[in-house]
Protein backbone atom coordinates (compact mmCIF):
# COMPACT_ATOMS: atom_id res chain seq x y z
CA UNK A 1 0.00 0.00 0.00
CA UNK A 2 2.68 2.47 1.02
CA UNK A 3 4.60 1.39 -2.07
CA UNK A 4 1.91 2.80 -4.32
CA UNK A 5 1.34 5.86 -2.22
CA UNK A 6 -2.13 4.77 -1.23
CA UNK A 7 -3.01 6.46 2.02
CA UNK A 8 -5.61 3.97 3.17
CA UNK A 9 -7.14 0.90 1.71
CA UNK A 10 -9.69 -1.16 3.52
CA UNK A 11 -12.60 -3.45 2.89
CA UNK A 12 -15.97 -2.97 4.47
CA UNK A 13 -19.22 -4.86 4.08
CA UNK A 14 -21.84 -2.85 2.28
CA UNK A 15 -24.76 -4.87 0.98
CA UNK A 16 -23.64 -7.96 -0.89
CA UNK A 17 -20.37 -6.64 -2.28
CA UNK A 18 -17.41 -5.23 -0.39
CA UNK A 19 -15.95 -1.82 -1.06
CA UNK A 20 -12.28 -1.42 -1.85
CA UNK A 21 -11.60 2.08 -0.66
CA UNK A 22 -8.80 3.93 -2.37
CA UNK A 23 -8.03 7.21 -0.62
CA UNK A 24 -5.79 9.25 -2.93
CA UNK A 25 -6.50 12.69 -1.54
CA UNK A 26 -3.53 15.05 -1.43
CA UNK A 27 -1.50 13.19 -4.03
CA UNK A 28 0.11 14.82 -7.06
CA UNK A 29 -1.28 14.46 -10.59
CA UNK A 30 -1.62 11.99 -12.27
CA UNK A 31 -1.89 9.72 -9.21
CA UNK A 32 -5.70 9.53 -9.36
CA UNK A 33 -6.11 7.94 -12.76
CA UNK A 34 -2.89 5.95 -12.64
CA UNK A 35 -3.59 4.27 -9.29
CA UNK A 36 -7.29 3.78 -10.09
CA UNK A 37 -6.51 2.02 -13.37
CA UNK A 38 -4.03 -0.23 -11.60
CA UNK A 39 -6.61 -1.15 -8.96
CA UNK A 40 -9.29 -1.77 -11.60
CA UNK A 41 -6.93 -4.12 -13.41
CA UNK A 42 -5.62 -5.95 -10.35
CA UNK A 43 -9.17 -6.52 -9.03
CA UNK A 44 -10.72 -7.20 -12.44
CA UNK A 45 -12.05 -10.67 -11.64
CA UNK A 46 -13.52 -9.72 -8.27
CA UNK A 47 -15.14 -6.65 -9.80
CA UNK A 48 -16.59 -8.66 -12.71
CA UNK A 49 -18.00 -11.22 -10.27
CA UNK A 50 -19.61 -8.35 -8.34
CA UNK A 51 -17.69 -9.39 -5.22
CA UNK A 52 -16.28 -5.89 -4.78
CA UNK A 53 -16.78 -2.26 -5.79
CA UNK A 54 -13.97 0.25 -6.09
CA UNK A 55 -14.49 3.52 -4.23
CA UNK A 56 -12.00 6.31 -4.94
CA UNK A 57 -11.71 9.37 -2.71
CA UNK A 58 -10.06 12.24 -4.56
CA UNK A 59 -9.66 15.99 -4.25
CA UNK A 60 -8.61 16.51 -7.88
CA UNK A 61 -11.44 17.98 -9.93
CA UNK A 62 -10.10 16.56 -13.17
CA UNK A 63 -10.39 13.04 -11.74
CA UNK A 64 -14.19 13.41 -11.98
CA UNK A 65 -13.68 13.57 -15.75
CA UNK A 66 -10.83 11.16 -16.37
CA UNK A 67 -11.75 8.30 -14.01
CA UNK A 68 -15.44 7.96 -15.06
CA UNK A 69 -14.45 8.20 -18.72
CA UNK A 70 -11.80 5.46 -18.42
CA UNK A 71 -14.01 3.23 -16.24
CA UNK A 72 -17.02 3.55 -18.63
CA UNK A 73 -14.73 2.52 -21.49
CA UNK A 74 -13.72 -0.58 -19.50
CA UNK A 75 -17.36 -1.57 -18.95
CA UNK A 76 -17.93 -0.29 -15.42
CA UNK A 77 -20.81 1.80 -14.19
CA UNK A 78 -19.73 4.87 -12.27
CA UNK A 79 -21.31 7.19 -9.73
CA UNK A 80 -19.71 10.41 -8.50
CA UNK A 81 -20.70 12.14 -5.27
CA UNK A 82 -19.41 15.40 -3.81
CA UNK A 83 -18.55 14.75 -0.18
CA UNK A 84 -17.12 17.13 2.41
CA UNK A 85 -14.19 18.78 0.50
CA UNK A 86 -13.61 15.83 -1.81
CA UNK A 87 -15.25 13.62 -4.42
CA UNK A 88 -16.13 9.96 -4.08
CA UNK A 89 -16.14 7.94 -7.28
CA UNK A 90 -17.68 4.46 -7.09
CA UNK A 91 -17.08 1.89 -9.81
CA UNK A 92 -18.77 -1.47 -10.15
CA UNK A 93 -19.14 -3.89 -12.98
CA UNK A 94 -22.13 -2.96 -15.17
CA UNK A 95 -24.30 -6.05 -15.63
CA UNK B 1 -8.35 27.68 -14.87
CA UNK B 2 -9.26 26.17 -11.51
CA UNK B 3 -12.78 25.20 -12.56
CA UNK B 4 -11.65 23.53 -15.77
CA UNK B 5 -8.32 22.31 -14.30
CA UNK B 6 -6.51 23.77 -17.32
CA UNK B 7 -3.10 22.35 -16.43
CA UNK B 8 -0.38 22.55 -19.07
CA UNK B 9 1.61 19.73 -17.47
CA UNK B 10 -1.51 17.61 -18.00
CA UNK B 11 -1.69 18.67 -21.65
CA UNK B 12 1.42 16.68 -22.54
CA UNK B 13 1.54 14.14 -19.72
CA UNK B 14 -2.02 12.85 -20.21
CA UNK B 15 -1.49 12.57 -23.95
CA UNK B 16 1.60 10.40 -23.38
CA UNK B 17 0.38 8.33 -20.44
CA UNK B 18 -3.33 7.89 -21.14
CA UNK B 19 -3.80 8.97 -24.77
CA UNK B 20 -6.11 11.66 -23.36
CA UNK B 21 -5.89 14.54 -25.86
CA UNK B 22 -8.70 16.76 -24.53
CA UNK B 23 -6.37 19.26 -22.83
CA UNK B 24 -4.02 19.24 -25.83
CA UNK B 25 -6.96 20.19 -28.07
CA UNK B 26 -7.93 22.95 -25.60
CA UNK B 27 -4.38 24.35 -25.64
CA UNK B 28 -4.35 24.20 -29.44
CA UNK B 29 -7.65 26.11 -29.50
CA UNK B 30 -6.33 28.71 -27.04
CA UNK B 31 -3.13 29.31 -29.01
CA UNK B 32 -5.04 29.43 -32.32
CA UNK B 33 -7.49 32.00 -30.96
CA UNK B 34 -4.60 34.09 -29.65
CA UNK B 35 -2.87 33.92 -33.06
CA UNK B 36 -5.94 35.59 -34.53
CA UNK B 37 -6.63 38.01 -31.64
CA UNK B 38 -3.05 39.28 -31.43
CA UNK B 39 -2.88 39.73 -35.18
CA UNK B 40 -6.11 41.76 -35.05
CA UNK B 41 -4.75 43.79 -32.10
CA UNK B 42 -1.70 44.65 -34.18
CA UNK B 43 -3.69 45.21 -37.39
CA UNK B 44 -6.08 47.67 -35.76
CA UNK B 45 -3.26 49.37 -33.78
CA UNK B 46 -4.92 48.64 -30.44
CA UNK B 47 -1.47 48.73 -28.84
CA UNK B 48 1.83 50.23 -29.89
CA UNK B 49 3.67 47.14 -28.63
CA UNK B 50 5.38 44.87 -31.11
CA UNK B 51 5.09 41.54 -29.33
CA UNK B 52 7.83 39.60 -31.22
CA UNK B 53 10.33 42.12 -29.83
CA UNK B 54 9.93 40.56 -26.40
CA UNK B 55 11.55 37.37 -27.66
CA UNK B 56 15.17 36.72 -28.45
CA UNK B 57 16.95 34.84 -31.19
CA UNK B 58 16.39 31.08 -30.76
CA UNK B 59 19.21 28.93 -29.46
CA UNK B 60 19.94 25.46 -28.14
CA UNK B 61 19.41 26.93 -24.66
CA UNK B 62 15.69 27.27 -25.48
CA UNK B 63 15.52 23.61 -26.49
CA UNK B 64 17.40 22.43 -23.39
CA UNK B 65 15.47 24.83 -21.16
CA UNK B 66 12.18 23.52 -22.58
CA UNK B 67 13.35 19.95 -22.06
CA UNK B 68 14.29 20.58 -18.41
CA UNK B 69 11.08 22.55 -17.85
CA UNK B 70 8.99 19.74 -19.40
CA UNK B 71 10.54 17.11 -17.14
CA UNK B 72 10.04 19.41 -14.15
CA UNK B 73 6.37 20.17 -14.74
CA UNK B 74 5.51 16.47 -14.97
CA UNK B 75 7.53 15.66 -11.82
CA UNK B 76 5.97 18.65 -10.07
CA UNK B 77 2.41 17.65 -10.94
CA UNK B 78 1.75 21.01 -12.60
CA UNK B 79 3.32 23.88 -14.53
CA UNK B 80 4.24 27.24 -12.97
CA UNK B 81 0.68 28.48 -13.47
CA UNK B 82 -1.32 25.42 -12.40
CA UNK B 83 0.89 25.15 -9.29
CA UNK B 84 -0.53 28.54 -8.31
CA UNK B 85 -4.21 27.71 -8.74
CA UNK B 86 -3.77 24.35 -7.01
CA UNK B 87 -1.95 26.15 -4.19
CA UNK B 88 -4.87 28.56 -3.85
CA UNK B 89 -7.24 25.60 -3.42
CA UNK B 90 -5.14 24.25 -0.54
CA UNK B 91 -3.09 21.54 -2.30
CA UNK B 92 -0.09 20.90 -0.05
CA UNK B 93 1.69 19.03 -2.86
CA UNK B 94 1.58 22.24 -4.92
CA UNK B 95 3.05 24.17 -1.98
CA UNK B 96 6.00 21.74 -2.11
CA UNK B 97 6.35 22.32 -5.89
CA UNK B 98 6.13 26.09 -5.25
CA UNK B 99 8.94 25.95 -2.69
CA UNK B 100 11.00 23.86 -5.15
CA UNK B 101 10.59 26.63 -7.75
CA UNK B 102 11.65 29.34 -5.29
CA UNK B 103 14.70 27.44 -3.99
CA UNK B 104 15.52 26.15 -7.49
CA UNK B 105 15.24 29.72 -8.80
CA UNK B 106 17.85 30.86 -6.29
CA UNK B 107 20.17 27.91 -6.98
CA UNK B 108 19.95 28.16 -10.77
CA UNK B 109 20.47 31.95 -10.64
CA UNK B 110 24.07 31.09 -9.75
CA UNK B 111 24.31 29.37 -13.16
CA UNK B 112 22.78 32.35 -14.98
CA UNK B 113 26.07 33.60 -16.57
CA UNK B 114 26.70 30.06 -17.87
CA UNK B 115 23.17 29.82 -19.32
CA UNK B 116 23.64 33.16 -21.10
CA UNK B 117 26.95 32.19 -22.67
CA UNK B 118 25.46 28.82 -23.73
CA UNK B 119 22.55 30.68 -25.41
CA UNK B 120 24.89 33.17 -27.07
CA UNK B 121 27.14 30.44 -28.47
CA UNK B 122 24.33 28.28 -29.88
CA UNK B 123 22.14 30.82 -31.69
CA UNK B 124 20.16 29.16 -34.48
CA UNK B 125 18.98 32.16 -36.55
CA UNK B 126 20.92 35.39 -36.19
CA UNK B 127 18.84 38.60 -36.08
CA UNK B 128 15.59 36.69 -36.52
CA UNK B 129 13.14 36.38 -33.65
CA UNK B 130 9.84 35.48 -35.34
CA UNK B 131 8.59 33.50 -38.33
CA UNK B 132 7.57 36.74 -40.05
CA UNK B 133 11.27 37.71 -40.22
CA UNK B 134 11.94 34.55 -42.23
CA UNK B 135 8.86 34.43 -44.50
CA UNK B 136 8.71 38.22 -44.85
CA UNK B 137 5.02 38.53 -43.97
CA UNK B 138 3.15 38.73 -40.67
CA UNK B 139 -0.22 37.90 -42.22
CA UNK B 140 0.64 34.73 -44.15
CA UNK B 141 1.50 32.51 -41.14
CA UNK B 142 -1.63 33.80 -39.36
CA UNK B 143 -3.84 32.99 -42.33
CA UNK B 144 -2.43 29.50 -42.80
CA UNK B 145 -2.53 28.69 -39.06
CA UNK B 146 -6.08 30.05 -38.65
CA UNK B 147 -7.44 28.06 -41.61
CA UNK B 148 -5.77 24.89 -40.39
CA UNK B 149 -7.04 25.47 -36.86
CA UNK B 150 -10.59 26.18 -38.06
CA UNK B 151 -10.64 22.91 -40.03
CA UNK B 152 -9.28 20.87 -37.13
CA UNK B 153 -11.55 22.44 -34.51
CA UNK B 154 -14.63 21.95 -36.73
CA UNK B 155 -13.66 18.29 -37.17
CA UNK B 156 -13.16 17.79 -33.42
CA UNK B 157 -16.47 19.55 -32.68
CA UNK B 158 -18.31 17.29 -35.12
CA UNK B 159 -16.70 14.20 -33.58
CA UNK B 160 -17.54 15.39 -30.04
CA UNK B 161 -13.84 15.53 -29.17
CA UNK B 162 -13.85 19.00 -27.65
CA UNK B 163 -15.77 18.25 -24.47
CA UNK B 164 -16.23 15.46 -21.99
CA UNK B 165 -18.56 15.01 -19.03
CA UNK B 166 -16.99 15.97 -15.71
CA UNK B 167 -18.89 15.62 -12.45
CA UNK B 168 -17.03 18.23 -10.38
CA UNK B 169 -19.27 21.04 -9.20
CA UNK B 170 -19.14 24.15 -11.40
CA UNK B 171 -16.91 22.49 -13.99
CA UNK B 172 -16.18 24.61 -17.06
CA UNK B 173 -15.51 22.67 -20.24
CA UNK B 174 -11.93 23.10 -21.41
CA UNK B 175 -12.91 24.58 -24.79
CA UNK B 176 -14.97 27.24 -23.02
CA UNK B 177 -12.03 27.97 -20.72
CA UNK B 178 -9.84 28.38 -23.82
CA UNK B 179 -12.28 30.91 -25.25
CA UNK B 180 -12.52 32.88 -21.98
CA UNK B 181 -8.74 32.84 -21.49
CA UNK B 182 -8.08 33.95 -25.06
CA UNK B 183 -10.40 36.96 -24.57
CA UNK B 184 -8.89 37.85 -21.17
CA UNK B 185 -5.27 37.42 -22.33
CA UNK B 186 -5.99 39.43 -25.50
CA UNK B 187 -7.47 42.27 -23.40
CA UNK B 188 -4.53 42.15 -20.94
CA UNK B 189 -2.05 42.40 -23.81
CA UNK B 190 -3.87 45.44 -25.22
CA UNK B 191 -3.61 47.25 -21.88
CA UNK B 192 -0.19 46.02 -20.72
CA UNK B 193 1.47 45.86 -24.13
CA UNK B 194 3.38 42.71 -23.16
CA UNK B 195 2.84 38.94 -23.02
CA UNK B 196 1.81 37.37 -19.72
CA UNK B 197 4.48 35.65 -17.66
CA UNK B 198 5.13 34.39 -14.15
CA UNK B 199 8.72 33.10 -14.21
CA UNK B 200 10.32 36.47 -13.39
CA UNK B 201 7.75 36.84 -10.58
CA UNK B 202 8.93 33.56 -9.09
CA UNK B 203 12.56 34.68 -9.61
CA UNK B 204 11.86 37.92 -7.78
CA UNK B 205 10.47 35.94 -4.85
CA UNK B 206 13.71 33.90 -4.89
CA UNK B 207 15.67 37.16 -4.86
CA UNK B 208 13.57 38.65 -2.04
CA UNK B 209 13.98 35.57 0.16
CA UNK B 210 17.67 35.30 -0.78
CA UNK B 211 18.13 38.95 0.16
CA UNK B 212 16.51 38.29 3.54
CA UNK B 213 18.33 35.08 4.48
CA UNK B 214 21.56 35.13 2.44
CA UNK B 215 22.15 38.83 1.64
CA UNK B 216 25.91 38.55 0.99
CA UNK B 217 25.52 35.65 -1.44
CA UNK B 218 22.49 37.22 -3.16
CA UNK B 219 24.42 40.45 -3.64
CA UNK B 220 27.17 38.58 -5.46
CA UNK B 221 24.82 36.85 -7.92
CA UNK B 222 24.61 38.69 -11.25
CA UNK B 223 21.01 37.59 -11.90
CA UNK B 224 19.81 39.49 -8.84
CA UNK B 225 21.58 42.70 -9.85
CA UNK B 226 19.12 45.35 -10.84
CA UNK B 227 20.74 45.96 -14.22
CA UNK B 228 21.22 42.36 -15.40
CA UNK B 229 17.67 41.24 -16.36
CA UNK B 230 17.10 44.63 -17.96
CA UNK B 231 19.47 43.57 -20.68
CA UNK B 232 18.20 40.01 -21.22
CA UNK B 233 18.82 39.02 -24.83
CA UNK B 234 19.94 42.54 -25.55
CA UNK B 235 16.51 44.09 -25.23
CA UNK B 236 15.61 46.57 -22.54
CA UNK B 237 13.28 45.27 -19.86
CA UNK B 238 11.79 47.50 -17.21
CA UNK B 239 11.98 45.01 -14.37
CA UNK B 240 13.75 41.92 -13.19
CA UNK B 241 14.59 39.54 -10.38
CA UNK B 242 16.36 42.09 -8.19
CA UNK B 243 14.65 42.46 -4.79
CA UNK B 244 13.34 45.93 -5.61
CA UNK B 245 9.93 47.37 -6.47
CA UNK B 246 9.61 47.47 -10.27
CA UNK B 247 7.22 46.50 -13.06
CA UNK B 248 7.58 42.77 -12.27
CA UNK B 249 5.87 43.43 -8.94
CA UNK B 250 3.04 45.28 -10.69
CA UNK B 251 2.61 42.72 -13.49
CA UNK B 252 3.84 39.19 -12.76
CA UNK B 253 3.64 39.15 -8.97
CA UNK B 254 0.19 40.78 -9.02
CA UNK B 255 -0.94 38.25 -11.62
CA UNK B 256 0.39 35.39 -9.48
CA UNK B 257 -1.42 36.77 -6.43
CA UNK B 258 -4.57 37.08 -8.56
CA UNK B 259 -4.41 33.43 -9.67
CA UNK B 260 -3.91 32.17 -6.10
CA UNK B 261 -6.72 34.38 -4.73
CA UNK B 262 -9.05 33.51 -7.61
CA UNK B 263 -8.73 29.78 -7.09
CA UNK B 264 -9.00 30.26 -3.32
CA UNK B 265 -12.32 32.08 -3.75
CA UNK B 266 -13.52 29.62 -6.39
CA UNK B 267 -12.68 26.54 -4.29
CA UNK B 268 -14.33 28.12 -1.23
CA UNK B 269 -17.52 28.83 -3.21
CA UNK B 270 -17.57 25.29 -4.58
CA UNK B 271 -17.12 23.80 -1.10
CA UNK B 272 -13.76 22.30 -2.03
CA UNK B 273 -11.17 24.43 -0.19
CA UNK B 274 -9.15 22.53 2.36
CA UNK B 275 -5.49 22.45 3.39
CA UNK B 276 -4.73 18.99 2.05
CA UNK B 277 -2.67 16.29 3.66
CA UNK B 278 0.94 15.78 2.62
CA UNK B 279 1.51 13.53 -0.39
CA UNK B 280 3.48 10.28 0.04
CA UNK B 281 7.23 10.82 0.50
CA UNK B 282 8.21 9.76 -3.03
CA UNK B 283 5.68 12.17 -4.56
CA UNK B 284 6.79 14.99 -2.26
CA UNK B 285 10.40 14.54 -3.40
CA UNK B 286 9.21 14.42 -7.02
CA UNK B 287 7.18 17.63 -6.53
CA UNK B 288 10.13 19.48 -4.96
CA UNK B 289 12.63 18.49 -7.63
CA UNK B 290 10.01 19.14 -10.31
CA UNK B 291 9.79 22.71 -9.03
CA UNK B 292 13.58 23.07 -9.09
CA UNK B 293 13.76 21.74 -12.65
CA UNK B 294 11.06 24.17 -13.80
CA UNK B 295 12.96 27.11 -12.30
CA UNK B 296 16.20 26.04 -14.01
CA UNK B 297 14.46 25.37 -17.34
CA UNK B 298 12.67 28.73 -17.33
CA UNK B 299 15.89 30.58 -16.53
CA UNK B 300 17.78 28.78 -19.29
CA UNK B 301 15.04 29.39 -21.89
CA UNK B 302 14.33 32.97 -20.81
CA UNK B 303 10.72 32.22 -19.82
CA UNK B 304 8.20 29.65 -18.64
CA UNK B 305 5.40 27.77 -20.41
CA UNK B 306 3.07 30.76 -20.07
CA UNK B 307 5.57 33.16 -21.64
CA UNK B 308 6.48 30.86 -24.53
CA UNK B 309 3.33 28.81 -25.25
CA UNK B 310 0.73 31.53 -24.61
CA UNK B 311 2.85 34.61 -25.30
CA UNK B 312 5.36 33.49 -27.94
CA UNK B 313 3.65 30.81 -30.02
CA UNK B 314 0.73 33.10 -31.03
CA UNK B 315 3.23 35.54 -32.58
CA UNK B 316 5.30 32.67 -34.02
CA UNK B 317 8.33 33.62 -31.92
CA UNK B 318 11.13 31.28 -33.03
CA UNK B 319 12.47 31.02 -29.49
CA UNK B 320 9.04 29.81 -28.29
CA UNK B 321 8.70 27.31 -31.13
CA UNK B 322 12.04 25.78 -30.12
CA UNK B 323 10.96 25.84 -26.44
CA UNK B 324 7.71 24.05 -27.39
CA UNK B 325 9.69 21.22 -28.98
CA UNK B 326 11.81 20.97 -25.84
CA UNK B 327 8.84 20.99 -23.46
CA UNK B 328 7.09 18.24 -25.47
CA UNK B 329 10.23 16.07 -25.30
CA UNK B 330 10.79 16.84 -21.62
CA UNK B 331 7.20 16.00 -20.71
CA UNK B 332 7.63 12.65 -22.47
CA UNK B 333 10.78 11.88 -20.45
CA UNK B 334 9.06 13.06 -17.26
CA UNK B 335 6.05 10.84 -17.97
CA UNK B 336 8.27 7.79 -18.47
CA UNK B 337 10.11 8.61 -15.25
CA UNK B 338 7.04 9.05 -13.04
CA UNK B 339 5.46 5.87 -14.40
CA UNK B 340 8.60 3.86 -13.70
CA UNK B 341 9.88 5.53 -10.53
CA UNK B 342 7.23 7.60 -8.74
CA UNK B 343 4.04 5.56 -9.19
CA UNK B 344 5.66 2.15 -9.57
Amino acid sequence: MGKEGIKAMQSADEGKSKNIILDIRGQICPACLMITLRELNSNKERLKNAEVRLVVKTDHRDATRTIPSAAFAMGYSVTVKQMNKYYEITMEYAK
Amino acid sequence: MYRSDFCMAGVFRDAYLFKDYLRLRALFLLVSLLVLFIYLIRHFNLTSAYFPSYFGTPSAADLCGGLIFGIGMVLGGGCLLSTLYKLGAGQTASAITFSGVIIGGFASAALYPMFRSFAASTVLFRNKTALEHIVGSAGAPVLVASLLAALLVARWKKAGKLSQTAYARGYIQLWKASLIMALVIGAVQIFSGRPLAVSMGYAKLSGLLGGMFLPALTGKMAFFHRETPRLLYGRIMDGGAAPVFDSVVLTQLSFMAGVVSGSFISSLRLGEFKIRRLPPKKQAVSAFFGGMFMAAGALMAGGCNLWHLIGGLPVFALQSMVFALGIAGGAFLGSVFIRKAVFR
